[in-house]
């Protein structure tokens, strides 16, 4: 928007595209108009597909500044023809026909979008999930009708959805036992981070099953519950319980023994425990409970694999459908999807990634804002028709492009997420420290594994040579060997003597080769 | 002269001030992280790490904001303060922030209180402030030793801000720049992955920081033409090439903020009170008191046959004899004068005075640490410094004898 402030000429001529653009499409609101064209244009030029270009709006809207009518819509076409075509993008066009698009500087709804977005947001139905939830509700409702016991092994890798399923889980159960007219089982959950004493979770679980239960110093949880189970009891004493174990392995002990007891709590001829265990690890069944095998009381295991691309796409437009208005240019949610599923799968990480692009946009429009007023104050003067001009833009600010979430602002936030700072930091480390990195890169070249401090020094002493510049004393490069130690690039050992410490390089010397390949003195020694 | 003095010290003395406060030297410098502000004013939950190298500034900055931020929400905002190098054992942490959060809201700490019931608390006062809309907000120093261990504590705090009803923001400080890949994969996952990193500040904001804090302020109790000539003689010092000089001998080895303000305090402190105007020459010595050779200043006192023993050590060294003791360091001696018939031959006796001098000035050490038993013409020596440095000693020793430096440079 300043571009297109400080150049009077171009926004007349803009106005007038625009209005034609407008009474060429017989008259309705302009910016539904140029939608419907825009898809239709998508599926005319179909079959042409360019690779994935990410152009900056700003420079198509410059490029051609006295093309006719049809100029801005070429423009638009451009665009979204550059981007690849996927199915899902004809969704998205669809439910963008609808809606118009944010106004980033309103403050409640950009706290609204912040919320929607917020991993803290538990969304009323979990998509991407229904397969593994079905798989986990039916093994529970089998167990309570007939009033089994059970256990179950949920697991996979951080940000999958496994806790907050097993939330919803445990709500359907409870809901579904009413309306079945079973009895409502008990709902046990505890996160095992919160146990001081892994033996404690039993106590808990005492505690939650029996509150006014006071126990004699002979028999521990452990024994009472082996020991109520082992009987058979009223049934209306004893109800179903359900129990869902958060971050199981913080169970694991060096005997194993807690975790084994728990699952074994399940195998008891009159058990009424259904054990839903969560953890990262997918294995963790078979290393550390084989014995259950062998009496055929194996838990069912229930994988949440990472999510792919298409359904984080998904889950994002769903938290994004309730909001009233456009936030994201599709491609960026494609760029931010595709980026993330080939990481790690992680949905915590693609909403932080969406977070910080909306926070991208918001500097850019404020740094743009001040930059506009300062430049209006400097021209002093502002022509009529550009006052009107700007006017009209703002009042159609909805219309552009410019004020989504575009695929810019989310490279950016991508980078800063997944980029490792060390590059930068070499790149702005006093110039003895490089040189000290470079030397120790040198060393390393040579296959062996480390070295000593006093070696370190000779080295570096010998380029400091080579190039004239004086070297530092001897204390100052055991204080910059620190500096560096401390920052997490050279890892230095103990000794007694400061010589002889050993050093080894933490950082990869291909990240310390690129980021000092922009000095000439640099490049030619780590050649 | 009498009428400036005052004056050259008010301005000395404001100077000091000046660069020991590092609020005023962060607020020339900073862009704050708004990130912040955005949390408190809009109660979501964020985490952020701050990164970068000792002394470059972040808990200065961190400050900065806390106190802007309370200023202007001083009801909503509490802050506690955990630090990786006292509190990095989870109980410990955990009791920690227990005291803080009952001290904060006055409330009566119990130190019987079990690690149970501290961690229950914390969740407690979450949940409380989340619906009284209060921030807290964690600031953990040394971020990277709390991610020892089980990580406990980073993992029940991260995973409070999952939940809707804490409004928590967690601020870690740390100088390693792979803090969080030290996380294990779980925390990592709910630390929302923002880093910011404080890079050294470049030529040109060194430049106008450096005039910045040497400026005095033209309208203040100081008189005004005094402070005008000031300014004018900093800005002639700043623009001469020998000062940018000793500024970039001074980044290259340690381009932090830190550095700089103490080398400038350093050369505040040369300040000639009775012209009471900085001069070039206070600079320089600056630069050369901070970087001090203690081994250099070591060898300007030593005798000249103390002297000779090292170099004869250096000698035997460079022989390849890899232990050597008094005896034969003094037969090395014995043949240099034999060879080149110094006037300097000191009897046995005097010669073990000299070396047990050196011995006590840690120029040379003995490489066992057992053999007490053994006297100390036996016992194997090593020098302690470097040839360079030996050379560089003699070479800046007065009246050093020329046969001393023949002998060392071959």
């Amino acid at each position: 928007m300043p571009a297109i402030a400080s150049h009077n000429s171009i926004m007349a001529v803009k106005l007038e595209n625009a209005g034609e653009v407008a009474r060429s499409n017989g008259g309705s609101t302009p910016q539904k108009r140029r939608l419907r064209s825009d898809a239709a244009a998508v599926e005319n030029m179909s079959p042409i597909s360019t690779p994935m270009k990410l152009k900056s709006p700003r420079r198509c809207a410059n490029s051609s500044p006295n093309s006719g009518a049809n100029g801005i819509e070429m423009e638009i076409n451009e665009k979204l023809m550059s981007a690849r075509k996927s199915p899902v993008k004809k969704k998205l066009c669809d439910s963008f026909k609808s809606k118009p698009n944010w106004n980033p500087q309103d403050v409640e709804q950009m706290s609204a979008v912040r919320e929607a977005l917020h991993v803290s947001t538990a969304p009323s139905t979990i998509v991407c999930r229904e397969d593994e939830q079905k798989k986990v509700l039916e093994f529970c409702k089998k167990n309570l009708e007939e009033e089994k016991a059970g256990s179950l092994y949920v697991c996979g890798c951080p940000g999958t959805g496994k806790s907050l399923s097993m939330e919803k889980v445990q709500h359907y159960l409870v809901d579904w036992a009413k309306e079945a007219g079973l009895q409502q089982p008990e709902v046990f959950s505890i996160n095992c981070t919160s146990l001081t004493n892994t033996s404690e979770i039993f106590s808990k679980i005492l505690l939650k099953l029996q509150p006014r239960k006071k126990l004699n110093g002979s028999t521990s949880p452990l024994q009472y519950l082996q020991n109520l189970y082992s009987q058979k009891l009223h049934s209306s004493v004893m109800k179903m319980m359900l129990i869902i174990a958060d971050e199981l392995d913080y169970l694991i002990t060096r005997d194993r023994a807690v975790l084994h007891d728990l699952f074994m709590l399940t195998t008891f001829p009159f058990s009424r425990f259904i054990l839903i265990g969560i953890a990262n690890a997918i294995d963790l069944a078979d290393r550390f409970l084989p014995r259950l095998q062998s009496m055929n009381c194996k838990p069912l295991v229930v994988t949440f694999r990472a999510y792919s691309k298409d359904q984080i796409i998904r889950i994002l437009q769903e938290r994004l459908m309730e909001l009233p208005y456009i936030v994201f240019q599709p491609q960026a949610l494609e760029l931010c999807a595709r980026k993330v599923a080939a990481a790690s799968g992680d949905m915590r990480k693609a909403l932080s990634v969406c977070r910080s692009a909306i926070e991208i946009l918001e500097a850019e429009m404020r740094e743009s804002v001040s930059k506009m007023n300062s430049a209006s104050a400097e021209q002093g003067l502002f022509d009529q028709q550009a006052a009107s001009a700007f006017e009209f833009f703002n009042s159609q600010a909805n219309n552009f492009f410019l004020l989504l979430v575009r695929v810019d602002h989310m490279a950016v936030a991508l980078s800063n997420t997944f980029k490792s700072p060390v590059v930068d930091t070499i790149k702005s480390l006093p110039q003895h420290q490089q040189i000290l990195l470079c030397s120790a890169v040198k060393f390393f070249r040579g296959g062996k594994k480390d070295m000593t401090v006093g070696e370190l020094n000779k080295s570096y002493m010998n380029i400091c040579k080579t190039s004239v510049i004086p070297p530092v004393g001897t204390l100052e490069f055991f204080s910059m060997c620190r500096v560096l130690h401390d920052q997490g690039i050279l890892k230095v050992g103990q000794s007694r003597d400061d010589k002889l410490k050993r050093v080894t390089l933490k950082a990869d010397e291909s990240d310390v080769t690129f980021a000092l390949q922009g000095v000439r003195f640099f490049r030619n020694c780590l050649q | 002269m009498g009428k400036e003095n005052p004056a050259a010290e008010k301005a000395s003395n404001l100077l000091r001030s000046r660069l020991c406060d590092p609020n005023f030297v962060v607020k020339h410098l900073s862009d704050s992280p708004d990130s912040n502000y955005s949390s408190v004013t809009e109660a979501c939950n964020n985490s952020i790490l701050l990164l970068g190298p000792r002394g470059s500034g972040k808990i200065a900055v961190l400050e900065l904001i806390l106190t802007d931020l309370l200023l202007e929400y001083p009801d909503t905002i509490s802050v506690i303060k955990l630090n990786g190098l006292l509190h990095s054992d989870d109980c410990c942490a955990f009791k920690e922030i227990a005291r803080q959060l009952c001290m904060e809201h006055q409330l009566l700490f119990s130190k019987m209180a079990s690690f149970d019931d501290n961690s229950q608390f914390m969740i407690e006062m979450l949940r409380e402030c989340g619906l009284a809309h209060k921030t807290i907000i964690f600031v953990l120093d040394e971020f990277d030793l709390f991610a020892q261990g089980k990580q406990r504590l980073l993992y029940s705090l991260l995973d409070a801000m999952q939940s809707v009803t804490s409004q928590a923001v967690v601020i870690g400080v740390s100088c390693r720049l792979d803090a969080d890949q030290l996380l294990e994969k779980r925390v990592r996952s709910r630390f929302s992955h923002r880093k910011l990193l404080f890079l050294p500040p470049s030529k040109e904001d060194m430049q106008r920081l450096l005039e910045h804090i040497l400026s005095l302020p033209v309208d203040s109790s100081l008189p005004h033409a005094y402070a005008v000539e000031f300014n004018k003689k900093i800005k002639n010092i700043l623009a001469d090439g020998r000062f940018k000089e000793i500024v970039n001998t001074l980044v290259n080895l340690d381009s932090t903020v830190n550095h700089l303000l103490r080398f400038l305090f350093l050369a505040v402190s040369y300040m000639d009170l009775e012209s009471g105007f900085l001069s070039f020459e206070n600079f320089k010595t600056a630069l050369s008191n901070s970087h001090r050779q203690p081994k250099l200043e070591c060898i300007k006192d030593c005798s000249i046959l103390e002297l000779y023993i090292l170099v004869c050590m250096k000698r035997l060294e460079v022989k390849e004899q890899n232990s050597y003791n008094f005896n034969s360091v003094m037969k090395e001696y014995k043949s240099i004068h034999d060879s080149f018939q110094t006037s300097d031959y000191y009897s046995r006796n005097v010669c073990l005075r000299a070396f047990e001098h050196l011995l006590q000035r840690e120029l040379i050490c003995f490489t066992d640490n057992r053999g007490y038993s053994q006297s100390v013409e036996f016992r194997p020596v090593k020098l302690l410094i470097s040839s360079i440095e030996l050379h560089q000693g003699l070479k800046s020793y007065c009246s050093c004898p020329v046969i001393l430096l023949k002998l060392v440079e071959r």
